[in-house]
Order: C-alpha cells, then structure tokens, then sequence
C-alpha cells in the first residue's frame, strides 16, 4: 500500500513538474527561433507612399545568427538581440560603422514568421521604413 | 577401490546432504522465528491495514448502495479528431502561412483505459470511465490575416496537432427497447467528460496565456452489448477550453472502440 501511495505521489509530482508555462522569455525565444540561421532577402520597403520593389533582383540581404552576431549582404557585421519593450517586440542591432564608431539600429517587428519578415527601422525624425523580407 | 570403501563414502555423502537440508530448515525456521519488533509491528500493521481497507469497502458499499451490478472492463478506441482554432486575441507579432498549417481535416488517434458500468437504483444504467488519449488531430484556423499590401493569409497561432491526455467521463445510458433484450442490447449514451493535457505544450502554443491544458466535453453515441461479451461502442465528443485562453479551441472526436470485461480477460 505504501508504494502505491508513494508511486502516485511520484506521478503527480512528474505530472505537475512535467507542466510547462509561459514565462518572460517564451515569446522571444520563438521569435529568435524563427529569425536566426536564414537569409532574410529584402523584397518591399515602404517608405510613406513611396514603394520599392526588388522581387528578381540581387539585392539586400541581412542574417541572424544563433550566437547573436549578425551581417548583412553590404559587409556590416555586429551584434543584435531580440527584445520585448512593453507590448512591442523589436530587434536591437549593435553595429560598427566604417570609422569604427558604435551605432545601434533599432527595427520594431511588425511580424515575423519561417519564411516572412517584416520590420519598421524605428526613427526619431522622419517616417518610418517598412522592411518586407522573405528568405527564400 | 572395494565394496565397502565405496559404501563409506556414499553413506557419507548422504550423511553429508542430510545436514545441510536439516540446517537450511533450522535456518529458515529461525529467521522466521526470530522477528524483529519492527517487523512484528509491520506485520501488525498490515492486518491493521487490511481491516482498514475492508471498513472503507463496506463504507463506500453503505454509501454507494444505489449503485449496483458493478463491472469493471477494458477498452480501447481509435479516434478521429479535429480542433477548431480562434486566434483573435493573440498580439505576439508571428506568423504560419495559413495554407501550410491548416488542414480541415479529421486525423487519426488512439485511446485506451477502463470503465465501469453499473445500473443506479436499479434503473438507469450508467458508465464512468477513465482512459489515456494518444490525440493527434487536424487544425482548423477561423480566421485569415492579412498586412498589405504584400502579405496575405496567415494566421497569428500554430496550435500544436499531436498531444496525450488523461481523461474521466461519465455516461449516462438509456436502453433502447429493440427486439431479443435478452441477446443483445443497444443503448444511447450522454454525459461529460474531462480531458487534461499531459504531454508538454510547445513554446508557441504558450505564447500570450494561450496555453491550456483542460478540456471539458459533452458526449453522446451509441453502444452495442453482445450478451455481455463485449461492448462495441461509437461516441461523438464536442470538447472546448475549460477556463479562459486568448485562444479557445473547439475540438470535435469520434471514437469507435470495444471495451471486455475485466474477468472474462483475467
């Protein structure tokens, strides 16, 4: 009798400790899942009215990598995290320009998905670009 | 070697077989003899145990007693499945292309556990059952979004189509009066059931509290009595989130299964 009560007591105890929530990170952990590894090839930018195509064309790229570092198809190299700042989830990119100086790009993620990405370089003066990537 | 000597050494040899017997029994009979008092205790205790085990029998008897003609049987199912998804409340900015993850269909799973059916003062017969559900299922998203202008149809969630259940139901049968009662016996079953997740839920499927791991039913069918042999049985069960989720999820199960009776397979 006592190792069945002491087998359902371990059961219970796997069950409940078996259960996974939802914690801080679990939204940008998929997020991160979904952006890293892939070249994301710049389709659209939407700037206001103004739209710009480069379907068919050899055009820009950008990758994520899974250790953090990211570089895009101009020679850019850096760094970059995936954040959630209130409701609102954006990537931080931390690059060097050619002068050697630190510049921090921030990009709003407006969705992101296995194979669509599309991001708002976030500014302070002017109208934002939106970015339309797919990586196929 | 002579006679004699051989005669010897065989009545030595038994000599010898002879004491070791007589000292594996001495030794037997003294370990059991010489007890501890833990385990006279325990022993004790067991006793204690079983009397205890029994005036909880009688006791639940005492308060079950419109409950009768207990059988206890085995059964399996498969199941077909389909979860009917709404995303609307989900603002994590993600997405599944809807064409690549949606599938109204029904898919294929399988269930297993035992039941209990009895007849409640005499009358109404009924059913509770408990069961472990292997459910794989097909998805279904109510709702296409769309970002213009170039991206179109795609959904803000990717519910997972495969997970494992525990679950409880109680069924409530009604004899239908057909023909040859005393050979066969068809009945229509109706009543509730409870399904818990116990398999993990992907990280997707967490996002924004959508996760959820109860489900509650309504189910009714029909069940097939072979002269008590064995049940065959056909349920229709309409389950959906039992507390509140950013993404409530209806889902629909047939199951087709046979139950045996516990005695007549042991």
């Amino acid at each position: 009798m006592k190792t069945i009560y002491t087998l359902l007591i371990v059961a219970i105890t796997f069950t409940l400790v078996a259960c996974n929530k939802e914690t801080a990170t679990t939204q940008t952990d998929v997020m991160n899942s979904m952006l890293t590894n892939k070249n994301w090839y710049l389709d659209y930018s939407i700037t206001g009215t103004s739209t710009k195509s480069y379907v068919g064309q050899s055009t820009y790229f950008v990758t994520y990598l899974k250790d953090g570092t990211t570089k895009d198809s101009d020679g850019l190299t850096g760094t970059y995290s995936v954040e959630l700042i209130g409701n609102q989830s954006q990537i931080h990119v931390q690059l060097k320009t050619a002068s050697g100086n630190p510049l921090e790009v921030i990009y709003n993620i407006i969705s992101v998905g296995e194979t669509k990405l599309v991001l708002s370089k976030v500014v302070t003066t002017g109208t934002a670009t939106q970015l339309y990537f797919t990586n196929k | 070697m002579s006679n004699a000597k051989k005669l010897n050494i065989l009545k030595l040899n038994y000599r010898l077989a002879l004491m070791l017997i007589i000292i594996g029994i001495n030794f037997n009979s003294v370990s059991a003899q010489n007890l501890t008092i833990k385990q006279k205790d325990s022993a004790f205790l067991i006793n204690s145990k079983k009397e205890r085990v029994e005036k909880i029998k009688k006791s639940l008897a005492k308060t079950f007693i419109n409950f009768t003609d207990n059988d206890i049987s085995l059964y399996g199912s498969l199941d077909l499945s389909k979860q009917i998804i709404n995303d609307n409340s989900i603002t994590a900015p993600l997405n599944y292309i809807y064409n690549s993850i949606n599938s109204n269909t029904y898919q294929g799973g399988y269930s297993g556990g035992f039941r209990i059916d009895g007849i409640y003062k005499e009358k109404h017969f009924y059913t509770l059952s408990f069961a472990l559900n292997r459910i794989t299922v097909g998805n279904y998203y109510k709702n296409k979004h769309t970002l213009s202008p170039f991206f179109e149809e795609f959904t803000h969630f990717k519910a997972d189509n495969a997970f494992t259940t525990l679950s409880i139901a109680a069924h409530y049968k009604k004899l239908l009066p057909f023909n040859s009662l005393d050979k066969y016996k068809f009945y229509i079953i109706l009543g509730p059931s409870f399904n818990y997740k116990i398999s993990r839920i992907s990280n997707e499927n967490l996002i924004n509290g959508a996760g959820n791991r109860s489900i509650i039913n309504g189910d009714f069918g029909a069940e097939f009595d072979n002269k008590g042999y064995y049940i065959l049985f056909a349920h229709y069960k309409l389950g959906v989130n039992m507390t509140s989720s950013t993404v409530p999820v209806q889902l629909n199960r047939f199951e087709i299964g046979m139950s045996i009776k516990a005695k007549d397979l042991f």
